[in-house]
């Protein structure tokens, strides 16, 4: 080092940042992000200057989430015996049977007649254009209705999440039975496949990228418009939760479950993503 | 298959058994209407493939050459003209009619042995054995060691000898082949002819192929059906006495360039029309 030192060590001292790779720069500014968010709010949260809990101390916010997810207060019983757990968990169970349901629901009629629509020019011609004018539209109107036709329970809310995540399947599994390359179609053909053959054999895996497209979409908006309808009207689910707080403007609990629900949310996304790569 | 009637199996025929064609193609007629009119794609063609025989059919582009495969292969009704496989009318898919095709078609979902399989599990053979039966097609075509790979991992050539095995696994009685090697460059062509040259001798397998390479054809085939452009009529049939097992070595000797000479003769005609045809269509959509 000493007879080439002067060679080879001056330039490299000074530019960590520009050595380091992508991904730890990247890694890097997102820490910087973070903590500049939690001091932000923080500093907003002990100014005083808004009200009372608009903006509670994160801490404050911590200590609701571990009561949320730890403190038992609800009773089930299970076999026989009483056990004492967090409501939070009922509650989320309810609103994931509700997305379950609707995904299910929603995600096979979106698929059946999405193969319909893409192989039958005839239905395409007739029923597509209906699905782009009734695609965007916020579904969230059609609440009153499902209220009326399935209740105040679960089923109004599982009907607004089926009929959210409807239309997002539908489009794609129509858009992807299309792009099914024709030779392959051909291929099924010379080999003499009955229709079930065709579809099980031939559409439904060629079509696998744009069926989880699709089930990733309409999974985003079954939870939105599960949620949406929970808030509005009901007695459970998370949806309820999160009003519930808002309303007796328990602020520090509101913000926990919106935080949780986020987690889920994450969750729920990369289980669809593995899903798609396995 | 079962309902195959016993043509070739007449009494007294004798010796001459074999002399009974496999895949007769009578008098076909096929029309399209497009917005310029209609064109007459295939005009009364017939043909006959007697069994073991390497017949191509040679054309300019646009002869209706894919017509007259796809009608073969019965992927194209409302024809005039009759297809027929051993004495049986052909009406859609037949099963002893196996088809390649010109574009990538291998299952890019199914690694090479599922894909070659593929027709065995449609027939309801049991994995185990539609697995054995798949390796013995990879083998033929020179694809061992590729059989958990997808072919994605594979080369062009590679995935069009995945179809030709997976085709080739129906066990067809008769092969159809529409420009199976025209997206390959040219060596890999010649190279993969030999294979085709090597397989089809070893299965003794009946085969049509649709072309438009000169070379390819004489190479492969014992007799060569000339179509004419527009409406696609026969030129001439040509037969081709190179001896036989060939290689693509042939390529070079004097007789594979007298035919190659003779057959660009009747088709060089007939190709500058399709290219004048082409032409002063494109100079009128212009205006």
């Amino acid at each position: 080092m000493a007879q080439t030192g002067h060679l080879t060590a001056a330039p490299a001292a000074p530019n960590i940042w520009a050595a380091m790779p992508l991904k730890r720069r990247v890694m890097w500014l997102r820490i910087a992000l973070l903590v500049g968010i939690v001091a932000v709010w923080e500093a907003v949260a002990a100014s005083g200057l808004l009200f009372r809990d608009v903006v509670p101390s994160l801490l404050t916010v911590g200590r609701s989430l571990f009561d949320i997810v730890t403190k038992p207060d609800y009773k089930v019983t299970l076999g026989g015996s009483e056990i004492w757990i967090p409501e939070f968990y009922r509650h989320l169970w309810v609103t994931t049977g509700e997305v379950a349901t609707a995904m299910t629901i929603g995600g096979l009629a979106g698929l059946v007649i999405g193969l319909l629509l893409g192989t039958n020019p005839f239905l395409s011609g007739a029923f597509e254009r209906f699905l782009y004018y009734l695609g965007p539209t916020p579904k969230i109107i059609f609440f009153p209705i499902m209220i009326m036709w399935f209740g105040v329970g679960p089923g109004s809310k599982v009907a607004m999440g089926t009929i959210s995540c409807f239309f997002p399947v539908v489009l794609s599994a129509a858009a992807g039975v299309r792009q099914v390359e024709s030779v392959l179609i051909r291929v099924g053909r010379s080999f003499r496949l009955n229709s079930w053959q065709m579809v099980t054999k031939i559409y439904l895996p060629a079509m696998r990228p744009s069926i989880i497209n699709g089930v990733r979409l309409g999974l985003g908006v079954a939870v939105i418009g599960t949620l949406l309808a929970e808030t509005k009207l009901s007695n459970q689910g998370v949806g309820f939760l999160i009003i519930n707080s808002y309303s007796t403007f328990d602020m520090p609990r509101m913000y926990a479950l919106l935080m949780l629900l986020f987690m889920v949310a994450i969750g729920a996304n990369a289980l669809v993503g593995r899903a798609s790569r396995g | 298959m079962a309902a195959a009637p016993n043509a070739s199996a007449r009494p007294g025929d004798g010796g001459s058994a074999s002399a009974e064609p496999l895949l007769v193609v009578d008098d076909i007629y096929k029309q399209f209407e497009t917005p310029e009119g209609p064109v007459i794609a295939v005009d009364h063609i017939s043909l006959k493939v007697m069994p073991g025989e390497f017949l191509s059919v040679i054309g300019p582009s646009g002869c209706g050459k894919s017509t007259l495969f796809n009608i073969m292969g019965g992927l194209l009704d409302d024809y005039q003209g009759r297809v027929s496989v051993a004495g049986e009318t052909v009406k859609g898919p037949h099963a002893s009619i196996g088809m390649i095709f010109q574009e990538e078609s291998t299952f890019p979902w199914r690694t090479v042995i599922d894909n070659v399989a593929f027709p065995l599990e449609i027939a309801g053979m049991p994995k185990a054995e539609r697995h054995d039966r798949a390796l013995h097609f990879i083998d033929l075509v020179g694809l061992n060691g590729f059989e958990r790979r997808y072919p994605a991992e594979l080369s062009g050539g590679m995935r069009q000898r995945v179809s030709m095995a997976r085709t080739l696994a129906s066990e067809p009685k008769i092969l159809l082949m529409d420009e199976p090697f025209a997206a390959l460059d040219e060596q890999t062509r010649l190279l993969l002819g030999d294979k085709v040259v090597q397989i089809q001798q070893q299965l003794q397998q009946t085969t049509l192929l649709i072309t438009h390479n000169l070379t390819e054809a004489v190479q492969l085939s014992d007799r060569i059906l000339v179509m004419t452009y527009r409406p696609g009529k026969t030129k001439r049939i040509v037969e081709i006495k190179l001896p036989r097992p060939r290689s693509s070595e042939i390529v070079g000797s004097d007789a594979f360039g007298h035919y190659v000479a003779q057959i660009w003769n009747d088709l060089r005609e007939e190709a500058s029309r399709g290219l004048k045809d082409d032409e002063s269509r494109r100079a009128e959509r212009r205006r």
